[in-house]
């Protein structure tokens, strides 16, 4: 009986401390991850200056072909043999990660199909049909025009959003505080796609669409438990909104992770999906809970909200 | 237990939802025809794609592997022979020595439509090369394209025309299943459409041999009679084609040495019809009137027909015929060249493949947000409430997307995986709210937690609804079944959880 009480009050201590940690040094927390955003700022426009672009956009965005070769085939051969009359070619495996097969080789490049399809048959010793293959070939002006397009969609989504933010909250400094979270959803996982070299579809500039929508249920879930209720302190209501919050990615990153661990052979476009909102759940953790919650703590402190 | 409105419309919805998607077709026997070969014994009795073979000569057809056994062990036979067929809803008897000209498919085992990416086809985005074409071109443009896939035999076509968000305008072709290896070439180049005499070569589309078409001036065009006869209508149509000098110098020397035939109707027509053919496909005959023998003439009347049960019926049909028509003689002579900006062959097997690792996927997510969510709640009631409504909303927006004839695409499943779990996250906010403990009522703290789920409703729609136009509607999909999936959550779902949830924390 006598240690069960202690250990209760220690906890209780703890917790206490926590508390007051947060309240002392939050200010000082707040500056980890604008440090972070700052840098895939600028890593992202440094991407931005030496290439003209903000991320690597593969075929279906910049123009060129897509060969997918079904079964297990001979990727050294083939990159060997394409080498030197298409430079720039890329090779993905498409491996069943519980069955350890190779499903399918995807094969990038700029050519157009006509120029790769007869180079790759040479290399195989056969002809590319329905049965074996699928090819997908985009011309560079609709690629072009697409990518134009998807980036304006993306700012439009952004701009709606934030219509709904400020219309939903009506008072300036909360809703401009879950905006820059969500500006901060999208830039982290841009850096570090960018970072890894990976190539976005236009399937991944949907999904960096709906991310917008996506992380942003957090955020709106914090803002109203401080500002429109009063139940509880400041601190209780913050923490409250986190242990729901954090329930809340937990449950969306297992409905996307499995796209990566579990089940892999899957169409290029659904995995970039997955990635991305994985990456942006991932950032959305540390841009709400403590981007936006260092605004919020603040802004309730200067107006005396408790 | 009191069962509420809302609980009530959920049922309803998961009813409907079922109709839409019919699961049970997974049982039903026999197979499906796809296509019927024009003008074969088959098409002339009348079997039509979309029909449901259940039997031949009274042996059940459950299945491709039953009709493929009994149709190679008649045919090719020596003489012919009788062959009844009998479909879901009527019966057909052939006399051939041949197998019948149709193809065939397994019933599709839901009414749920999976787009290319994942059934295996083509798909091409095709516009005019320099040029930007004007929505009149532009139909024009699908007309002749479907005309001349129609007379390759290829069925489950689709050509549509697009528009994305700068305002261009695209004709995109879709094409199921297997595909002819030329395709590249018959959608890129112009049709080639010829007119001939006999052996003789009258004009050819595109050669300027005809300098215009009259089509939509109703002094040139139209339905000029429609009559009542015995077995129903029958309507003739009439317009006039323009042709160039030589080609009128041309057809005068043809028609010069042809001779005259009378019709049982007493009408005079020359021995020889005029026969156009496209992409070197016979298409059409027309009967050339004697008037026209030798004559340099630059301006011909077309006539044709069409019939029907009724007047109206007949107007339809001649109408229709006429289109068609003018839509041939036209095939050749866009002003335009084309250019292929997409093409995607999708081999069937491979898209079979994905199919089934995207199914056992969202099955394992489903798996995984309910062991998550029963260890946190440890209430198996709270859990179960949970998994149905997720799974509810998941059925219901693959029920709308079967309803509304969508394909479900990688990027649209991916929508509605995703959606799942936005959808838990709003049952989340709920639960926590209503158990919170506050001195408010449990109504009021559903009432906030609608609140927060409302804003996030919002803001997924304003932040996919650009996807609609973006990029020619290409990712249109993954914005739709989100969208329908959220709304679904507001409306039906999560009106429902709330009320259930209300009655288990009593």
């Amino acid at each position: 009986m006598e240690n069960e009480k202690t250990e209760t009050r220690i906890e209780k201590k703890e917790k206490f401390n926590f508390e007051k940690f947060h309240d002392k040094y939050y200010k000082l927390i707040f500056l980890i991850p604008i440090v972070l955003l700052l840098i895939s700022f600028v890593y992202v426009i440094q991407v931005y200056s030496s290439t003209g672009d903000f991320i690597y956009r593969d075929v279906s965005l910049s123009g060129g072909t897509t060969i997918t070769l079904k079964g297990d085939i001979d990727q050294a051969k083939l990159e060997l043999g394409l080498k030197d009359k298409f430079p720039g070619t890329s090779f993905t495996k498409l491996t069943d990660l519980t069955t350890r097969r190779l499903i399918a080789l995807i094969i990038e490049s700029s050519a157009t199909s006509e120029q790769l399809k007869p180079e790759i048959e040479k290399i195989l010793g056969y002809t590319l049909n329905e049965d074996n293959s699928s090819i997908e070939f985009t011309g560079s002006s609709l690629s072009e025009n697409f990518y134009k397009q998807l980036i304006i969609a993306l700012i439009i989504s952004f701009i709606l959003m934030s219509i709904v933010i400020f219309l939903l909250f009506r008072t300036f400094i909360p809703s401009l505080a879950v905006i820059f979270a969500v500006f901060a959803d999208i830039i982290m996982p841009l850096a570090l796609i960018d970072y890894f070299g990976m190539r976005v579809s236009a399937a991944g500039i949907a999904a960096f669409l709906m991310l917008v929508g996506y992380s942003v249920d957090t955020d709106i879930l914090l803002t109203t438990r401080v500002l429109k209720t009063s139940e509880g302190s400041l601190n209780h209501r913050i923490y409250r909104s986190f242990k729901t919050g954090i329930l809340m990615t937990a449950t969306a990153l297992t409905a996307v992770l499995p796209a990566f661990f579990l089940i892999t052979a899957l169409p290029d476009s659904f995995r970039q999906i997955f990635l991305i909102l994985g990456l942006g759940l991932l950032a959305d953790i540390l841009n709400t809970w403590v981007t936006n919650v260092g605004i919020i703590k603040w802004y309730c402190e200067k107006k005396g909200i408790k | 237990m009191k069962i509420s409105f809302r609980v009530w419309v959920l049922i309803v919805a998961l009813l409907l939802a079922s109709l839409a998607v019919s699961p049970w077709k997974a049982l039903e026997k026999g197979v499906l025809i796809t296509s019927v070969e024009a003008n074969s014994t088959a098409f002339e009795q009348g079997l039509k794609s979309g029909q449901i073979i259940i039997a031949i000569d009274g042996n059940p057809i459950n299945n491709i592997d039953d009709f493929s056994k009994l149709i190679q062990g008649k045919f090719p036979s020596t003489e012919k022979i009788k062959t009844t067929i009998i479909t879901k809803d009527n019966e057909f008897v052939l006399f051939s020595s041949n197998a019948p000209e149709i193809t065939v498919s397994s019933i599709p085992k839901s009414k749920i439509k999976t787009g290319l990416d994942l059934s295996g086809g083509s798909k091409a985005l095709i516009k005019a090369k320099d040029k930007q074409l004007t929505s009149a071109e532009l139909s024009d443009l699908i007309s002749i394209t479907s005309n001349r896939l129609n007379t390759y035999g290829i069925s489950d076509v689709k050509v549509v025309p697009v528009k994305d968000l700068s305002g261009n305008n695209y004709m995109s072709i879709e094409i199921a299943g297997a595909t002819p290896k030329d395709l590249e070439d018959l959608i890129s180049k112009q049709g080639k459409f010829e007119a001939k005499i006999g052996n003789e070569t009258l004009f050819i589309g595109g050669e300027r041999d005809i300098t215009s078409v009259c089509r939509n001036d109703a002094t040139c065009a139209g339905i000029k009679s429609c009559d009542e006869t015995q077995d129903g209508a029958y309507c003739s149509f009439t317009f006039v084609i323009y042709l160039s000098e030589q080609a009128a110098q041309r057809h005068a020397e043809i028609t010069a040495d042809l001779l005259s035939n009378v019709t049982s109707g007493g009408k005079k027509y020359l021995s020889k019809p005029l026969d156009l053919y496209l992409d070197d496909i016979l298409v059409d005959s027309l009967l050339i009137s004697e008037d026209l023998k030798g004559r340099k003439t630059t301006e011909i009347q077309i006539q044709g027909s069409g019939t029907g049960a009724d007047k109206q019926e007949a107007y339809k049909d001649a109408t229709n015929s006429m289109h068609k028509l003018q839509i041939i003689l036209i095939t050749g002579s866009l002003p335009y060249k084309l250019e292929i900006v997409k093409l995607d062959t999708i081999s069937p097997s491979l898209g079979k493949e994905f199919l089934r690792n995207i199914i056992i996927l969202g099955l394992l997510v489903f798996a995984i947000i309910s062991i998550v969510l029963f260890m946190k709640y440890r209430k198996i009631k709270i859990t179960l409430s949970v998994i149905m409504t997720m799974f509810s909303e998941a059925f219901i927006t693959l029920g709308i997307a079967a309803f509304i004839n969508w394909n479900l695409d990688a990027p649209s499943i991916a929508g509605i995986i995703a959606g799942m779990g936005t959808g838990v996250n709003d049952q989340i906010v709920i639960i926590d709210e209503s158990v919170s403990n506050t001195n408010l009522g449990i109504k009021e703290r559903i009432k906030r937690a609608f609140f927060i789920i409302l804003g996030a409703f919002f803001t997924i729609i304003a932040a996919m609804l650009p996807l609609f136009w973006a990029g020619a509607g290409m990712l249109k999909g993954f914005a739709l079944t989100t969208i329908i999936g959220v709304s679904v959550g507001i409306l039906i779902t999560r009106p429902a959880f709330a009320d259930i949830i209300k009655k288990i924390q009593g």
